[in-house]
């Protein structure tokens, strides 16, 4: 087995736990909410509890949203589909995920500011896969130029 | 634009795309590309092996038309 095809595999692995803890955290988010809000937020009132519990389980919708198409698109390599425009696609799914998920966390962090820290990390992560994106944009023009030279 | 008159010049030397796309060593998918136009680039060995194949100039075979 190839070193790249190794780390595909690895890649899949990890993204499949990661879906399963996304799956735990909505099963328990009501529990680790309360924690966060009572031990790390220092919230006590009903309201903004409420809020966070919401804004956690936003954050797992956005979350399941970058899995997802994160899993298909590294199938999608595993079967050599590397170069294709439904890799962008699936990148560009991520994003919006992404800065979906900033988002969320923004608005989190007027009730706990642990939620900033978050907020930039997606935003990071966003502008990164972005950037991906824009490299495989340019590549598949390219490759479709080649293909069409005769 | 530039238009690819390939099969004006294969009906004029009564060759068939098969036959054209022996002699120049491509397959007739990609011969088939070039005569629908929607080749991006010709290289200019293909071009000469067309040339030779169909003992013609490349004008005749590729025209520049107004949009």
């Amino acid at each position: 087995m190839r070193y790249d095809d190794v780390i595909l595999r690895w890649a899949k692995i990890a993204t499949i736990l990661f879906t399963a803890m996304a799956v735990v955290a909505d099963v328990f988010g009501v529990i680790i909410t309360k924690y966060i809000a009572y031990c790390w937020a220092g919230i006590f009132d009903m309201p903004r509890l409420i809020a966070l519990i919401v804004i956690f389980y936003v954050g797992t919708i956005g979350g399941y949203t970058v899995l997802i198409p994160l899993l298909k698109m590294l199938n999608n390599m595993s079967k050599d589909k590397v170069f294709d425009r439904a890799n962008t696609k699936l990148m560009m799914i991520i994003t919006c995920a992404l800065a979906g998920i900033a988002v969320d966390c923004i608005i989190g962090g007027f009730l706990w500011n642990g939620c900033w820290i978050l907020s930039i990390v997606a935003m990071f992560m966003a502008v990164i896969v972005l950037s991906i994106r824009v490299v495989f944009v340019k590549a598949i023009t390219m490759k479709e130029e080649m293909d069409l030279t005769i | 634009m530039i238009v690819v008159n390939l099969d004006v010049m294969m009906a004029k030397r009564k060759i068939s795309s098969g036959e054209l796309a022996a002699k120049i060593g491509i397959t007739q998918a990609n011969l088939s590309i070039l005569k629908n136009q929607k080749a991006k680039a010709v290289r200019f060995s293909t071009l000469n092996d067309i040339c030779k194949a169909l003992d013609c100039q490349p004008g005749d075979i590729l025209e520049f038309r107004e949009d």
